[in-house]
């Protein structure tokens, strides 16, 4: 909200300077989130009148001007600008100006001529360039020729400074410049003038025509032989300088009395009301064309105020386009009311039509203030626009029908509190944590318009929305007392990891082994596009996809499966900035409509050479499915496999088990598929279900030691030519089968085939083992490990049929 | 006309689908589509086409054209995914996996990382980490954190929903109450995780963002207790340098409510104040909505009272390393996630 400073300068004492006052609500959580300054208040800056200038003796381009500037004596003054004539009346900076901060006025020497001030630009006073410069935006600031020569440069153009505040919901009270008054002085101990004092009590007939429980009161003043105009020039000051468009002297002052106190107000041109007004409910689809042009549907949920012929406007939104008041108006009902808070929020949001007014509304206005606002508004539109008020009308939509038939009088000099609030000063000071004396507990509460009543406080009607529990009366408190007064207490309690510290630490133990592995750790936005890449591959369900039902856009609907669409988006958009190898990690949450709904994947991608050029070798080479198999195994442990699978959507598919649980999945990208991600390499990924995981193989907090081996091992070579088919696994499986005690450990050195057939037959292959032989006793003897080689290279022949190169 | 066109597509349809390899297809290519071709011979006998039919003819030739260069692609696909599955039919995936040895460094995200610190901040203070859901209901977001429906606070346009009427959670808030509902007091957590708002994403706004939040409820705590913790949270973060104050705001779910500003020279911030949290001490109110959840009076706010937390990792992330755009924290550029 937009607040004059001049405005609010009427109605409390300002801290000394803007930084003292902006500093004074931050700290009171009033926030301020803009400050501007229009006009000029530089000082020692008056009006001159240019009598003459002549050609400078010793410089082309400048001036010397002869300039009156109320003192009685012209003054002499070097000028280099070219847009003035004789005559035009022009800022001076007298010496002792101080346009900038380095940069005060002198009198000086220019070019050997004396300069005894200077003229200004509009630019140099700090005002918008374009101002007043006539043909030249760097020229002199020309000034109307009725300005007297003298007159402080301020006085011509009105110095105020504009704040923008953000107003917490809580605090309805502050969006006005008498709230804001109040909040002030409450804070430095000052009392702020309130503009509806003068008012002492009023008459009013009843109003009946309330038909329903959301208008809480509502009053009309009839007033006419109205001339509808131009605002006075104090007014519409007021309004432009808090950003609002001056429209007449009827909306103007309605405008006016909503900014200075607080309470919405409607004028209606009271000849375009047809019949008697009411306050009902919309009927569903009733049709209201809105001051802004545009038609409504509205719905049972909306307040009307309606004539005979339908909605004259919508209740604390915005008025109608056909009852508004125009230049022809000759009388008019002022309508001061107060509509139920949710009712107004759920309409304005709806139609989408968001008011000056209904902002009120909705967050609540001061009921006190309703009828009195009235009033004020009433006599001042008398003021400004003649007219005399002829009738008053006043309803309550829970005032009794006995009561609806009579005229009363209003007293508007009682405070109003609204509710009492039970308060002990032991638990204010417990909640603190800090001594704050009864007494200055009991000043902090009085200065904000609460009243001591014995161990409780009578609320203000102002403060009636956020003070209505003990609570509420402790953060006043704790406002003013400001943080810097409480001490800081450290103290901790003894905290036992929870299962989310467990899986905290066992996933940061994954990262760090990715890390490990040289991948780089990516984080991607679990919103993902209607057919997130890598669905197919492992061949999620559709059906499991969770929607959100209000996307932003089409790259963010559904709530990741897997972790593979921001991978391989990764892949795709390092590949098209240059990258040439990838290696990425993610740990994070995915969605199923599956239970659970959300658990936890890692998954990593691999694709390009595995190191780059150096001067001591070439490109390293390309990864495939093997480098991630070992980067699988180095990641999550040597208790997990990776099983052949059967799936069509990828060139290698592997199944991921831990303890012989499936766990995840691995694979190959079909070189198609890579290519649409611009990779011409092999593209590998896998990715882990981590309860899955945990489930299978609970990590191992404290591993065992074994035994170094303390005798030396012996190697045995075995070459073999082997069908094309036949796989590693069965290979290793049949040694192992065999049981031999002396075999320490199995390594494949060399696999070759040739699809020529030339040194290889095109259906088989030649494999190369290195196989280990060990005792834990003792050193081997050569006739041991032969006999034990032998046995196992006979058991190959015999049960996997494969040749043996000796 | 149209019979010799027709007759074009048929011919050049059967011509492809025997192309054997890349060389048959380009030679096919040349034959009906080539600068020489049959199809291009035909087109040249347009002129000849009475003014009524040209129009029609004039499809008829796009439309054969259209077909011959996608039959093309299609076969030149067929042979290609042909291939690919003989290249890969032999490769026996039991085979060992490779150790690739050294290969340069891997990192942490810079989120991960300053998550990271911060989790090891709190646990040295004894504070457990806890947990809830991304897909929440509407009352853990929003009621049971006192934001009934028609609060101004309530805004159902910077939410995402689910079908069923759930939501993302636009704050960790929510934990606190998942917290609350399941434990006793004492309750000592902080939660980092995800958060949404349906918001337009540019430079410093992303539609999902990594918050951590914290709770302490307990007999006796107090204001004094909110300032303790999380100044000494931040100088451990920040270092002794760092200055703060404590703003008075407000938010539904806690009262007093403050926000907290911090100037230190490792934000490069020495002169001016930078928001970084929000807290204040939990509404009686909320802790009254879990009891009713409950059923108990576990959190009965007349014996119990505490302070919550929040704050956004992106934000913090960005300004401690000069990160200017927010999207990078999601982009996962590999030249920027290895400058960390």
């Amino acid at each position: 909200m937009k607040v004059s400073l001049n405005w609010l300068r009427e109605l409390v004492e300002l801290p000394p300077t803007v930084p003292a006052l902006v500093d004074l609500l931050t700290m009171a959580g009033v926030e301020v989130e803009g400050i501007e300054t229009t006009g000029c208040s530089i000082a020692n800056i008056v009006v001159g009148e240019i009598q003459e200038s002549v050609q400078h003796p010793n410089a082309d381009r400048l001036s010397v001007c002869k300039v009156d500037d109320g003192s009685g004596t012209p003054r002499q003054i070097v000028c280099g600008a070219k847009n003035y004539r004789v005559g035009d009346k022009v800022p001076v900076a007298l010496p002792g100006a101080q346009l900038a901060p380095d940069f005060v006025i002198k009198v000086g020497k220019l070019r050997g001529v004396e300069s005894q001030g200077m003229l200004c630009s509009a630019d140099e006073l700090g005002l918008p360039a374009t101002l007043g410069a006539r043909g030249a935006e760097d020229g002199l600031l020309i000034l109307p020729a009725g300005a007297k020569p003298g007159t402080p440069f301020s006085e011509v153009f009105h110095s105020d400074t504009v704040l923008d505040f953000e107003i917490t919901p809580n605090r309805p009270d502050l969006l006005s410049h008498y709230g804001l008054a109040r909040e002030i002085a409450a804070l430095t101990g000052r009392v702020a003038k309130n503009p509806l004092a003068s008012l002492t009590e009023g008459n009013v007939k009843p109003f009946a025509r309330i038909e329903t429980q959301l208008c809480q009161c509502y009053s009309l003043h009839r007033i006419e032989g109205v001339t509808v105009g131009g605002s006075p020039a104090e007014l519409r000051d007021k309004l432009e300088a808090i950003g609002l468009r001056a429209i007449n002297n009827i909306v103007d002052l309605t405008n006016f009395v909503m900014m200075e106190i607080g309470q919405p107000l409607h004028a209606f041109d009271a000849d375009k009301i047809a019949g008697g007004i009411r306050v009902r409910m919309a009927r569903e689809g009733e049709e209201f064309l809105a001051l802004d042009g545009k038609t409504y549907r509205l719905a049972a949920e909306d307040i009307v105020i309606a004539d005979d012929n339908g909605p004259v406007a919508l209740g604390g939104v915005m008025g109608g386009e056909a009852s508004g008041v125009t230049t022809s108006t000759k009388n008019i009902l002022l309508e001061s009311a107060d509509f139920d808070r949710a009712s107004i929020r759920r309409t304005a949001r709806r139609l989408g039509l968001h008011s000056d007014s209904s902002y009120r509304f909705e967050r609540g206005v001061d009921d006190a203030t309703v009828v009195p606002a009235g009033f004020q508004a009433a006599a001042r539109i008398v003021e400004i626009s003649g007219g005399a008020v002829t009738s008053r009308e006043l309803g309550y939509s829970d005032t009794k029908a006995d009561d609806q038939e009579r005229d009363s009088t209003i007293n508007f000099s009682q405070p109003h509190f609204c509710s009492h609030v039970p308060f002990s000063h032991e638990r204010c000071r417990r909640i603190l944590g800090t001594d704050v004396s009864d007494e200055r507990i009991n000043a902090i509460l009085a200065s904000f318009g609460l009243k001591k009543d014995g161990s409780e406080w009578q609320i203000p009607s102002w403060r009636g929305g956020d003070l209505w529990r003990e609570i509420d009366l402790i953060e006043e408190v704790a406002r003013v007392v400001g943080m810097d007064a409480i001490p800081a207490k450290m103290h901790a309690r003894f905290a036992g990891a929870s299962a989310t510290d467990r899986n905290y630490d066992r996933a940061m133990a994954l990262r760090r082994a990715f890390v490990a592995q040289g991948f780089h750790e990516a984080r991607s936005i679990t919103l993902v596009p209607e057919e997130p890449l890598g669905l197919k591959f492992t061949q999620t369900d559709a059906a499991s996809l969770l929607r959100v039902k209000n996307p932003m856009n089409d790259d963010q609907v559904v709530l990741r499966p897997g972790l593979l669409h921001g991978l391989l988006t990764a892949v795709r958009d390092n590949l098209r900035a240059g990258a040439k190898s990838m290696r990425l990690f993610e740990i994070g949450r995915v969605f199923s409509t599956q239970r659970p709904e959300e658990f936890s994947h890692a998954a990593a991608v691999l694709a390009g050479p595995l190191s780059e050029r150096n001067w001591r070798s070439g490109e390293g080479r390309g990864s495939d499915i093997f480098d991630l198999k070992a980067a699988v195994r180095a990641v999550f442990g040597e208790g997990v496999t990776l099983d052949p699978e059967e799936n069509p959507a990828l060139a290698l598919s592997l199944v991921v088990k831990a303890n012989g649980k499936p766990v995840g999945f691995a694979g190959q990208l079909w070189p198609a598929n890579a290519r649409a991600l611009d990779a011409d390499v092999p593209v590998t990924f896998v990715e882990v279900d981590l309860a899955a995981l945990w489930k299978a193989a609970v990590p191992d907090l404290a591993k065992k030691y074994r035994e170094i081996p303390r005798f030396p091992a012996t190697s045995r070579d075995i070459a073999m030519l082997a069908p094309l088919t036949l796989q590693h696994d069965s290979i290793a499986a049949a040694l192992a089968k065999a049981k031999e005690p002396l075999l320490a450990g199995v390594e494949l050195f060399d696999v070759f085939t040739d699809a020529t057939g030339a040194k290889v037959p095109a259906d088989k292959k030649s494999l190369a083992y290195s196989l280990t032989y060990r005792s834990p006793e003792r050193t081997l003897t050569a006739d041991e490990v032969n006999a034990a080689h032998t046995k196992l290279k006979e058991r190959l022949k015999t049960e996997l049929g494969v040749a043996l190169r000796e | 006309m149209d019979a010799s066109l027709e007759q074009l597509r048929a011919e050049a349809i059967a011509a492809i689908a025997v192309a054997a390899d890349e060389a048959a297809i380009e030679q096919a290519r040349i034959k009906f589509l080539g600068q020489q071709g049959a199809l291009t011979a035909l087109s040249k006998g347009m002129k000849d086409v009475s003014k009524e039919d040209k129009p029609r003819i004039g499809k008829l030739l796009n439309d054969v054209r259209a077909a011959v260069t996608a039959a093309l692609d299609e076969r030149k696909a067929a042979l290609q995914g042909d291939a690919d599955k003989a290249a890969f039919a032999g490769v026996d995936v039991t085979l060992p996996g490779t150790p690739a040895g050294f290969a340069g460094k891997g990192t942490l995200h810079p989120i991960t990382q300053l998550l990271d610190r911060t989790i090891a901040i709190f646990r040295r203070m004894g504070f457990a980490l806890a947990d809830g859901p991304d897909i929440e209901t509407e009352w853990h977001c929003f009621d049971a954190l006192n934001t009934p429906a028609d609060h101004p606070a309530r805004n159902e346009q910077d939410t995402f929903y689910m079908p069923d009427g759930r939501l993302l959670r636009t704050h960790t808030s929510t934990v606190q109450i998942r917290t609350m509902e399941k434990a006793a007091p004492p309750v000592r957590i902080i939660a980092p995780g995800a958060a949404y708002r349906r918001d337009e994403i540019d430079a410093t706004h992303l539609a999902q963002f990594t918050q951590m939040e914290g709770l302490y409820v307990d007999e006796g705590v107090s204001v004094a207790d909110l300032k303790g913790t999380l100044e000494f949270f931040f100088r451990e973060l920040f270092g002794n340098d760092a200055k703060f104050r404590f703003r008075p705001h407000f938010f539904p779910f806690t009262e007093p409510s403050y926000e907290v500003d911090i100037k230190t020279s490792m934000l490069g911030a020495t002169d001016r104040w930078l928001e970084i949290a929000g807290c204040g001490m939990v509404d009686p109110a909320v802790l009254e909505a879990v009891n009713t959840k409950r059923g108990d009076r576990a959190f009965d706010p007349e014996k119990f009272t505490g302070f919550a937390f929040g704050f956004g990792l992106d934000r913090l992330a960005m300004i401690m390393s000069g990160t200017p755009d927010i999207r990078y924290f999601t982009n996962n550029d590999q030249r920027f996630l290895a400058q960390f």
